[in-house]
């Protein structure tokens, strides 16, 4: 009974993954390029949220560097790229792989830390890790690397522009990306990483390893960090140091929590925000006529006080988000 | 906790946000203009530039958008360009190639600008046109802030305009200036670790100079700390005669540094990292400056018997709050200047195409403040092509070497240094361009 | 030999600001169980309270106290608004435990943005309290200057200070009976909830000594402290987390040997090289090097 409900459910998923996909496909046709880049944006902040929330919502593990983890990925694609002459999807998982790896590593260390000290571990990363790419010349220092995935086929028309195609890139690979982790989620492993957060020691005498479900954990979202890195190193055509700030691994947190950390689907409301925040508070400052003082800190105070709200009002996600 | 209403109402809120915030993403953008070109309209032509304006590279260089805009609305007070005024949208880069990247995509897919002007950093110029990929759209961006020799590649760049000499020239020429003035001394060079600095490194070369030592720094990470890593170098190499050629924040926390250290050397700074003014302003004891050597291709800025000079500074007063008249305040009026002689030449219906040709064929004969002749011609971005040396004195003024300006130009490639004969065209009257 | 001494003492220098913003975490650390990201933020808006005092009075040792009663203050106040619902409410739901740590990110990015709305992002010099020109012995300037045995001094007078409140006072005795036992405490009539917001005042005034002692030798920005912050952290965990002494120590240890790499093997490899320093630390001895032997899951 309860197998057949599952796989009804499932079903369903999948449908639903392809209707977003049509729908997807149907409106970046129909609106401003400026929308599709944007869109695109959406798109990698999709993937880089998803990857939060696996690792912070289900195994209860925080990081504020996944923003290095990223530019593992990104670096990572671009070396495969350029180097090796990789196709652009195989470029992609060479990224999984390398930030998968990455995090592995750092999962090891990790898995022996929580709460502050893996936060503050992380926070480390973020800052350290893309001024390394400084220290050696094959990454190309504060000017990156160019990162080329090609024009659009001829065949999608003249119209079709090199932001359509950016667009639909990201959005496929976010697509795919978001229904392998929502299978993962729903899977053993994510019922595993579920009893170890709320309950350890229940969970160590159901005879789950903490440790080790820790450090896969860390090691997926690791994963799926790189790629999002890959497609944002796409978006901008290069990689550099300055592409993953601080900043960023603070944002992609933010839009993780503000979404409602413990549900996937939150994801995209999370990464709809984080684009339409600046493009708000942009009016806003407009409107009253600000200077380039109100317009450059206005996006940061509002996402900072949101994220503020939430964790004290919300710290659990949104109830209208929450299962 | 906390009731289940104001849960409620809070959910409800989020909702709404996310709502509105989706409505926003979806709306169409502003209704497509029936002009022929893009950022030109009857009334209007807009223009946009990426310069830091925070971050650690944005001393000094913050000031130039103000400056560009005080020439612009003295233009548009007096009939702006063929009827239309300028608007020049400013967005900040932080010197970043990242943020440059992201904001010329703002400034082209949303305020849709006619043309970039004045885009400032080796780097971020790289990064944009790669990127934002100008050329293949046709968009130009012109009098790019940075000397960069590859700008001037017009397969690579096809709508990009090189305005500065660039820094393979810059070093050409400062190399035979080292080779006449300090033979036998003791080179130091401190440079930035990305293109702006492998340009010099190559000039230095092709003139035949050889340094005793040299400290790369990587772009962004120049502070009093770092500093003394580079200053230590220098001085246990015994460096009698330190180049410097960064951005203004790095040569001021070597001179400061190299001051608090009681390193005393013959500094020939770099016309990037010149500017007295900020270099003051970021903490340099007069008296470090005073006796170092600076290069330049505008006359000094303190210059006020040049009629460029005091016409710009008349400006400044009038429309641009009367802040210090340094180097920066007159390249960015100078380069103003310089984008209304090429709209004006794009004729009264300018299109993106029109401008690009009519600055190959006429840019040359443009009056500017440059000591410089200006190298455009079909299919050539070069544009100032030489420089001058003055020293600084003890009220931070760069005087001509020898009392007068005497100006070396060169090329990029392998061609000779020769002393110009160049005679700059006469100031516009009352400074407004009629060409 | 003059190179390494002076290494030496540029790296002491530099370690007591670490060793400042580590007493600054570690003090917040014991009363509440946060590492408080918003530190950085803290100490920067009292170091812009500071600069406001010096260029009005061009008078830097009125900046000091004014900075330093501010980041108290500061301290406090975040502590009353912010901390006090989270910490009560720390054990609803699953993710509500590490969401006090998300709150301070979150104050982190919110002070830096009305700190870049008030002052704008520009930098800003501090004019020097002392000379920053190196002390000179004969024909020899060496890197450490007068500006740099302030700060040393000053450093080492303000954890001298700590200890005795701490080993000396009644109120360093509640602070240290509420960090490790609050029930206990509670029920001994120490009022925990003020103990710790004086706990939060006492980090806050640490952090901004450590930002304006800094501020002089660098420039002031909204973002100038970040990297302090990491620096501190690391700092912290070198000495365990947990203990002032360790908090200096550790300080001590990573501005040596952050001065070391910078000088002898690259300028830009100083936050790699913390970042390793981190990481072996947390690998090899996780207790810090100075810490208890308990466990880090606490």
């Amino acid at each position: 009974m309860l197998r057949k409900n599952g796989g009804r459910n499932q079903l369903r998923a999948n449908l639903i993954f392809i209707a977003i996909g049509i729908v997807l496909f149907l409106v970046s046709n129909r609106v401003d390029e400026l929308r599709v880049y944007q869109g695109a944006t959406v798109a990698v902040y999709v993937v880089a949220i998803s990857s939060i929330i696996l690792l912070t919502g289900y195994s209860g593990q925080i990081s504020l560097g996944h923003g290095a983890l990223m530019a593992v990925g990104g670096y990572a694609a671009v070396l495969s790229r350029n180097d090796w002459h990789a196709p652009v999807w195989l470029s992609f998982v060479v990224a999984v792989l390398a930030a998968a790896l990455f995090g592995a590593i750092l999962g090891v260390a990790a898995g022996r830390l929580s709460g502050p000290y893996l936060a503050g571990t992380t926070l480390a990363l973020a800052v350290g890790l893309p001024s390394l790419a400084n220290q050696f010349s094959v990454l190309g220092g504060e000017q990156g690397l160019n990162y080329d995935v090609g024009q659009p086929p001829l065949s999608l028309g003249q119209d079709f522009t090199q932001y359509h195609w950016y667009f639909w890139i990201a959005g496929l690979a976010a697509l795919v990306m978001t229904w392998l982790v929502h299978n993962v989620l729903g899977s053993r492993y994510g019922r595993n990483w579920r009893a170890a957060r709320s309950n350890p020691t229940a969970a160590a005498l159901a005879g789950i390893h903490i440790g080790r479900s820790k450090i896969l954990a860390f090691t997926i979202s690791a994963g799926i960090a790189g790629l999002a890195g890959a497609l944002l190193a796409m978006t901008l055509s290069l990689v550099t140091p300055s592409a993953f700030p601080l900043a960023l691994s603070f944002a992609i947190v933010t839009g993780a929590v503000l979404a409602g950390v413990t549900l996937l689907t939150g994801s995209i409301v999370g990464a709809v925000v984080l684009v339409a925040i600046p493009e708000l508070t942009d009016a806003l400052a407009t409107h009253l006529g600000g200077s380039e003082r109100v317009t450059a800190n206005l996006p940061g105070l509002m996402m900072s006080a949101l994220l503020i709200v939430s964790v004290l009002f919300f710290p659990n996600g949104p109830r209208l988000f929450r299962r | 906790m906390f009731g289940l209403r104001r849960t409620r109402r809070a959910v409800l809120a989020s909702a709404t946000l996310a709502a509105g915030a989706l409505a926003l993403t979806v709306l169409p953008a502003q209704a497509f203009n029936a002009h022929t070109e893009v950022g030109v309209s009857a009334t209007q032509i807009k223009l946009g530039i990426t310069i830091p304006l925070t971050g650690i590279a944005a001393p000094g260089y913050n000031k130039i958008p103000s400056a560009m805009n005080a020439y612009f609305n003295y233009v548009n007070d007096n009939g702006g360009v063929y009827g239309r005024k300028i608007s020049l949208v400013v967005k900040d880069d932080a010197y970043l190639p990242t943020q440059a990247v992201n904001k010329t995509n703002e400034l082209i897919l949303k305020d849709k600008v006619f043309a970039v002007v004045g885009a400032l950093g080796t780097a971020n110029n790289i990064a944009v046109a790669r990127s934002v990929n100008l050329g293949r759209r046709g968009i130009p961006s012109l009098f790019v802030n940075t000397g960069y020799s590859g700008f001037a590649n017009t397969k690579a760049y096809p709508s990009t305009f090189a305005l500065f000499p660039s820094y393979i020239m810059e070093a050409k020429i400062m190399g035979q200036y080292l080779k006449e003035n300090f033979a036998g001394k003791k080179l130091g060079l401190i440079y930035q670790d990305d293109d702006f600095g492998s340009d010099a490194l190559a000039g230095f070369k092709q003139a035949g100079v050889k340094f005793d030592v040299s400290v790369p720094y990587a772009s962004g990470s120049q502070s009093a700390q770092t500093a003394q890593g580079w200053v230590g170098k220098l001085k246990s190499a015994g460096a009698e005669v330190v180049v410097m050629f960064g951005v203004t924040t790095a040569s001021g926390a070597a001179l400061a540094t190299s001051a608090a250290l009681g390193y005393k050397a013959q500094w020939i700074l770099g016309s990037v990292g010149g500017d007295a003014t900020t270099l003051k302003a970021v903490g340099v004891p007069p008296y470090v400056l005073t006796g170092a050597i600076g290069a330049s291709f505008l006359p000094a800025p303190t210059d006020t018997s040049d009629e460029y000079i005091s016409f710009f500074q008349g400006i400044n007063a009038k429309y641009n709050g009367g802040v210090t008249f340094d180097n920066n305040v007159l390249v960015g009026m100078n380069t103003a200047m310089m984008t209304v002689e090429a709209l004006r030449a794009a004729g009264s219906n300018p299109t993106r195409a029109k401008l690009i040709s009519a600055l190959e064929t006429k840019g040359s004969s443009f009056a500017s403040a440059s000591l410089s002749p200006i190298g455009y011609a079909k299919g050539v971005h070069v544009g100032y092509t030489g420089y001058w040396f003055g020293q600084y004195n003890s009220a931070g003024e760069l005087k001509p070497v020898g009392g007068a300006y005497s100006v070396y130009t060169t090329d990029s490639g392998t061609g000779a240094i020769v002393k110009s004969t160049y005679k700059r065209p006469a100031l516009p009257t009352n400074g407004l361009p009629s060409n | 030999m003059e190179r390494f001494i002076n290494t030496i003492l540029i790296g002491i220098s530099g370690g007591s600001i670490y060793g400042l913003m580590a007493l600054a975490l570690v003090l917040v650390w014991r009363s509440t169980r946060v590492v408080n990201f918003a530190q950085a933020g803290q100490a920067i808006l009292s170091t812009y309270i500071g600069y406001v005092v010096i260029s009005h009075t061009n008078n830097y040792w009125l900046a000091f106290p004014v900075a330093v009663i501010s980041g108290a203050l500061i301290g406090a106040l975040v502590d009353i608004l912010l901390i006090r619902i989270m910490v009560k409410r720390a054990h609803q739901g699953p993710v509500a435990a590490i969401a006090p740590v998300i709150a301070t990110l979150g104050l982190l990015g919110l002070i830096r943005a009305v700190v870049g709305l008030i002052w704008g992002g520009d930098l800003r010099q501090f004019k020097l309290p002392v000379t920053n020109h190196g002390f000179t012995f004969g024909h020899t300037t060496i890197p450490f200057a007068p500006i740099n045995l302030l700060i040393v001094v000053i450093t080492f007078l303000v954890m001298l200070i700590f200890a005795l409140i701490f080993q000396r006072t009644n109120l360093g005795l509640a602070l240290r009976a509420s960090a490790y036992q609050p029930e206990i405490a509670r029920l001994s009539g120490i009022r925990v909830d003020l103990t710790r917001t004086i706990g939060w005042a006492f980090a806050g005034s640490a952090g901004a000594i450590a930002g304006i002692l800094v501020t002089p030798t660098n420039y002031l920005a909204p973002n100038s402290l970040d990297l302090l912050l990491v620096s501190g952290f690391v700092a912290a965990v070198i000495g365990g987390l947990e203990s002032l002494v360790g908090a200096a120590v550790g300080g001590l240890i990573l501005g040596i040997g952050l001065a070391f790499v910078l000088e002898y093997v690259s300028s830009s490899l100083a936050f790699p090289a913390a970042f390793m320093v981190l990481i072996a630390v947390l690998l090899v001895k996780p207790a810090g090097l100075i810490g208890s032997k308990r466990s880090r899951n606490a």
